[in-house]
């Protein structure tokens, strides 16, 4: 096959290295069954390819590096959901699919149709590096400075079975970007990293250090503002190797690199690295043009045509159509070629469960993308797919072919477009169940001439402090609580990802699962009923401060 | 850690556990089997509960069981969980309920 | 104890055994015991006379002791003997090695099994960074080949 675009294409060695992943993984479930080892030895090990045991069945996460898969991977996911699971499989939060109800004994067949379409689950859990994640965006926004994925790539590969940090104190996740606009939430990572071109042309790296989300949301603090291309490995060894050192390792929920850069401060943290960096053999850690090109040379890139008059057309056709001018305005964004579109699949249908795809369903998101996007397909940090180079002459029909999927919902940035995490219907950790919430509040504002006049406002939901649904982000944001069995929901407000990124403010006590739904409307209807023109539920939340939104939440109560 | 469970008057104890080669929730019954289904679970009183739970901890790895606890029931047939998270283990996602698991013959 | 070697030294029995704070009053002391907790840069002063410095998991999942080894190889040029031993598994013989560790106290249970640690030190033929050993280039990138 054709070297796919967007993403690292495999030679033989790494598909060897893939098969020695699963072999190894064989003889480790076999060694489970027969007792050599314990589930606490088992668990470090089956998580790092993976695998968690959740409430009614093992749940397998698949590493999607940097979001992007091409289409012949994505027909294996859905087989993989067809096969192995019950024919659906959820989209997360850290650009990975989850599939639901999978058994030990079938997960190395699993692991080795997915090597047959060079995908893994290597390291997407475990007190690892994670899978990197990178701006969806990428290669494709027109505000981009430099393509984050080779870099992205380069970061999969040296942490891959990493020697030295296979056992950290806790997970270690790293984001990537390339834009000013922040659109990875570089700052809620335990390393961000944003690129930007140097004079000489090489990307400059600035790092961020120690934010997180979790039980305690910290923003990440800028460690170095200008870290050359060669030193950008030997930097992160340098961090690392501080916090495998120094991380506390007696509490788990203190294990965090954020809690040792709380505790030293940034700056004695810089120190030290730049104490591990002078100690360091520099030439061994040097990332070389010469690997940065080979690496470089595996991407394919997208030959980027388009008619002269792409765009007379497209807006000819949203003059003629509101309906699909209202889905362009709120699901497509600005590409650097003029004549294409990056477009935005939503996965959250009202009412339905955000992040979820049937199998059939990716089944035709592959084919779309073989059609309209040169068989590349994109998953985003909030759960939903992108088409990155769509001709914008063709943009109408791939929202049609999208409608007869159920799959052409305009709400991407609004109200409807709800981040939740599987919550207590599936995980093991969870306190409350975060999709039932989500449904609710999709059906509430199922209607999408009312969310695009709501506008910009997002609603994160996590299941428990662990907030994989991010809810510290949210511009609204849910965390379910269990209050002796039952469950209960804390509401904050003005939490923010990006550029600015916020850690959202508590609004008062937690409400029981049923008032919920109607105090969020309570707190839209204010924002609804005070804005000024054209102000952003945060902008007006910004100027009123909190006070008239709890007084709203909590009016009934 | 678990918390120790806590019981008010009128509830049992179940003991719980997920299979290791499907992950799948399963009760553990009076012949000392593990069973898919909570109407076949073995309901305990605090104090039998300790020598149950020990024995089927120690037994884990030959039944081919893992993460063996207790948790508190209503005794209603089938056994009825107390906490919303249990619920969910005996019947299966909320959200699908062509999903849900039989409690019962 | 049975030992295993990771590469290609001979691992050397001692009989002294001491912790990094006897150091200072043990001059007869070739061998040195040092915790997950411990600094090795508190050896610097002593490394010309140490053969062994053993590094104790006090369970596998406390990967400092991986840290410690590439520190005593990387930044202290220790050229003597570095020894594993604790709670350890076999799965991360090629993660020792890589590191600098030359030799394992094999547990005393299933995982204590040489089989499985040679078996897992052949199990991969590249890695994807580099490592404290000279090994060579596996194709372009970052990849080398796993010396075993």
């Amino acid at each position: 096959m054709s070297v796919p675009v967007g993403h690292y294409q495999y030679d033989r060695i790494d598909r060897d290295f893939l098969q020695a992943r699963i072999a190894e993984f064989e003889g480790q479930v076999k060694r489970r069954l027969d007792g050599t080892l314990s589930e606490d030895e088992f668990k470090p090990l089956r998580l790092m390819n993976g695998l968690y045991l959740q409430l009614h069945a093992y749940m397998l996460r698949v590493a999607i590096p940097y979001g992007i898969l091409d289409s012949r991977q994505v027909r294996k996911l859905g087989k993989i959901a067809r096969r192995y699971d019950r024919d659906y499989g959820h989209f997360t939060t850290r650009q990975n699919i989850q599939f639901n109800w999978i058994r030990l004994e079938d997960t190395p067949d699993i692991l080795r149709e997915l090597a047959e379409v060079d995908m893994h689950a290597i390291q997407t859990s475990g007190n690892c590096i994670r899978n990197v994640t990178a701006d969806e965006y990428a290669g494709a926004a027109a505000d981009e400075l430099v393509d984050p994925r080779v870099h992205a790539e380069i970061l999969r590969q040296w942490s891959t079975l990493h020697p030295e940090f296979t056992f950290l104190p806790r997970k270690f996740k790293i984001a990537i970007s390339g834009s000013p606009n922040d659109r990875v939430a570089a700052r809620f990572h335990d390393i961000g990293i944003l690129a930007r071109p140097g004079e000489d042309g090489a990307p400059l790296f600035r790092i961020f250090v120690g934010g997180g989300l979790g039980r305690t949301p910290v923003i990440g603090e800028e460690l170095f503002d200008s870290v050359r291309e060669e030193h950008l490995l030997a930097t992160l060894e340098a961090i690392l190797r501080v916090y495998n050192a120094h991380g506390r390792r007696d509490n788990i929920y203190k294990a965090r690199i954020k809690i040792l850069v709380q505790a030293i401060g940034v700056e004695a943290y810089r120190e030290a690295v730049e104490a591990e960096l002078a100690q360091m053999d520099l030439e061994r850690y040097r990332l070389t043009p010469e690997a940065v090109a080979a690496i470089r040379s595996r991407f394919a890139v997208p030959l980027l045509e388009a008619p002269a008059d792409a765009d007379a057309v497209l807006t000819e056709q949203r003059r003629a159509d509101p309906l699909f001018d209202r889905w362009v305005r709120s699901n497509t964004h600005v590409h650097r070629d003029p004549g294409h579109i990056i477009a935005t699949i939503s996965l959250k249908p009202a009412g339905g469960i955000p992040g979820d795809a049937t199998s059939a369903q990716i089944g035709r998101l592959a084919d779309l993308a073989d059609a309209y996007s040169f068989g590349e397909i994109r998953i985003t940090h909030l759960q939903n797919v992108v088409l990155g180079h769509v001709r914008k002459d063709r943009l109408r029909e791939l929202w049609l072919g999208l409608s007869e999927v159920g799959l052409a919902e305009a709400n991407i940035g609004l109200i409807g477009d709800i981040v939740a995490c599987p919550g207590l219907d599936y995980c093991a950790l969870a306190n409350a169940r975060s999709i039932p919430i989500a449904q609710k509040l999709g059906a509430r504002f199922a209607d999408t001439a009312l969310q695009a006049e709501i506008g910009a406002l997002r609603i994160n939901i996590s299941g428990c402090i662990n907030a994989c649904g991010h809810h510290h982000a949210g511009h609204i944001g849910l965390l379910g609580v269990d209050k002796r069995g039952e469950e209960f929901f804390q509401l904050t407000v003005g939490g923010q990802a990006e550029n600015g990124a916020a850690i959202g403010t508590i609004l008062g006590a937690a409400l029981p699962e049923d008032e919920t739904v109607d105090a969020i409307a309570r707190l839209v209807d204010c924002y609804l009923g005070r804005r000024e023109s054209g102000e952003t539920f945060l902008e007006t939340l910004t100027r009123l401060g909190h006070e008239p939104f709890r007084e709203a939440a909590y009016e009934a109560v | 850690m678990k918390r120790p469970v806590r019981l008010e008057p009128g509830q049992k104890l179940v003991l719980t556990a997920n299979r290791l080669l499907d992950g799948r929730t399963v009760w553990w019954r009076e012949d000392g089997a593990w069973d898919l289904r909570i109407g076949y679970a073995v309901l305990l009183d605090a104090d039998g509960a300790e020598a149950e739970l020990s024995r089927a901890v120690e037994e884990a790895q030959r039944e081919g069981v893992v993460g063996v606890y207790d948790t508190a029931v209503l005794p209603v047939v089938p056994p009825e969980p107390v906490t919303v998270r249990e619920k969910i283990r005996a019947h299966g996602p909320t959200v699908h309920p062509e999903f849900a698991v039989e409690t019962a013959q | 104890m049975k030992l295993f070697e990771l590469g290609e030294r001979t691992a050397q029995v001692h009989d002294v055994l001491v912790t990094v704070g006897e150091l200072a009053d043990r001059d007869d002391a070739r061998a040195v015991l040092l915790e997950s907790a411990d600094d090795p840069a508190l050896l610097r002063p002593y490394l010309n006379r140490l053969d062994l410095v053993v590094l104790r998991f006090p369970i596998f999942r406390d990967g400092r002791g991986f840290t410690q080894a590439r520190e005593l190889r990387e930044y202290l040029r220790f050229s003597g003997e570095i020894r594993a031993e604790g709670h350890i598994l076999p799965d991360q013989a090629a993660f020792l090695r890589r590191c600098g560790v030359d030799s394992v106290v094999l547990p005393k249970n299933g995982n204590g099994d040489p089989g499985l640690w040679e078996k897992q030190l052949r199990q991969f033929p590249v890695a994807y960074q580099r490592s404290v050993l000279p090994e060579r280039s596996a194709g372009p990138g970052l990849r080398v080949e796993e010396a075993s």
